[in-house]
């Protein structure tokens, strides 16, 4: 099964890829797009003072 | 004269360095007039393979965002200090670990359960958490390993400059590109777009004697618009923090977080917090001092917000 990988995707902000799969007549057989990043803003913020998170949650996008 | 090569590259970042260069508005004619950009992907179309397929070292400069969360971060750390003559570490996150180093508090796996097993807004009845390798009926897709700990550059490979700001000035970022181009860039392992002073002494608010007898926090208390923070009893890091901003929040009505990492001289921004800000505290009875740094709301991430993976822990190890 032949395979496409456009790693990465370009001109957004974030990271993303998507693999897509043909089959041997050259049509799309299936397709995923994946989000390989994790930073893990939803536990280094809890229980922080909630004046500081606004500064701290608007470095999730910067975009 | 050959046009330089410029790559810019976003690792664990939100995009705001990339957005702060293109902040230097019509400046960046400019940049494109002296410098090919050869890889930025939030502008261009370059893909991994185009880098890989580069010689070693053809990229003059690369501006590199981001700290280095995961296994792709780390991959293209390597493949770009390979590819790049100078490799910049640019912003806080690449510098000192930035925002993202907070998570350097908790254990891989306390994150991994809070974000995909126990927040309010996650349904996910089978309980799947990221592998990195998934068998599809296709073939087998990958993501990267998510490290235990977020590392700065330096800490993956050999940076020859750093950029510090959350993110850098727009006005600092031309003077550092005017620098690039006019190939006047100082000895190498400097830090370069920032001052060689504190954010105190570039602060335009009054300061008298520091001396504080209790916190406050600006959650519940107004602070006065033209006083030094500190001397209010509000908590600001710039004793500890290299200048170069223009002291951009102070003038915003905050007080600094420390982004700009820690002044010349000083190795741990948190620690150095700890001992200026504590040593004017007015009293010097051992209850009184300890009943006022009570009153710091969550002092280890107020005085380590942005350098956790530098400072000489670098992360939580009990
Ligand atoms: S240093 Fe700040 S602006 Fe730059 S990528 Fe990191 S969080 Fe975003
Ligand atoms: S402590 Fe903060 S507000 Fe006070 S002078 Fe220093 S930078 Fe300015």
């Amino acid at each position: 099964m032949k395979r496409i990988s456009i790693d990465p995707i370009t001109r957004l902000e974030g990271h993303g890829k998507i693999e897509i799969f043909l089959d041997d007549d050259g049509r799309v057989a299936n397709c995923y797009f994946q989000v390989p990043e994790l930073r893990g803003f939803e536990k280094f913020v809890e229980g922080m003072p909630i004046e500081e998170v606004p500064r701290v949650v608007s470095r999730i996008c910067g975009v | 004269m050959a046009k330089l090569k410029l790559a810019s590259y976003w690792a664990a970042a939100c995009g705001g360095c990339d957005v702060a260069i293109l902040d230097v508005h019509e400046k960046i004619l400019d940049i494109a007039a002296a410098a090919d950009i050869v890889f930025w992907p939030i502008a261009t179309d370059f893909k991994y393979s185009d880098v890989e397929a580069m010689p070693d070292a053809d990229i003059d400069v690369t501006l590199f965002h981001g700290a280095i969360r995961n296994s792709e971060n780390e991959h293209l750390a390597r493949l770009l200090r390979a590819k790049s003559k100078i490799l910049v570490a640019f912003g806080s996150c690449a510098h000192i670990g930035g925002i993202p180093g907070l998570a350097n508090l908790f254990s891989r796996e306390d994150i991994l359960k809070r974000v995909y097993l126990e927040t309010p807004s996650t349904v996910n009845p089978e309980k799947i958490t990221p592998d990195p390798r998934t068998a599809v009926p296709e073939g087998e897709i990958t993501i990267p390993v998510f490290h235990d700990a977020v590392r700065p550059l330096n800490q993956v490979v050999e940076v020859d400059y750093y950029v510090p700001g959350c993110p850098p000035t727009p006005a600092q970022i031309w003077n550092v590109v005017q620098a690039i181009v006019s190939g006047q860039l100082p000895e190498k392992g400097s830090v370069v777009g920032a001052s060689e002073k504190t954010q105190c002494d570039e602060c335009t608010r009054k300061k008298q004697e520091k001396k504080i007898s209790g916190f406050k926090r600006i959650a519940t208390v107004q602070p006065d618009p033209d006083t030094c923070f500190l001397e209010q009893g509000f908590l600001c890091m710039g004793p500890v923090t290299r200048g170069g901003c223009d002291t951009r929040c102070q003038l915003s009505g905050v007080g600094c977080r420390g982004c700009y990492g820690p002044p010349p001289g000083v190795l741990d921004q948190g620690a150095k917090a700890l001992s200026a800000i504590t040593s004017v505290i007015e009293s010097k009875e051992e209850a009184d001092v300890q009943r006022i740094v009570d009153q710091i709301p969550d002092v280890l991430r107020s005085f380590n917000r942005f350098a956790i993976p530098a400072s000489l822990i670098t992360r939580k190890v009990l």
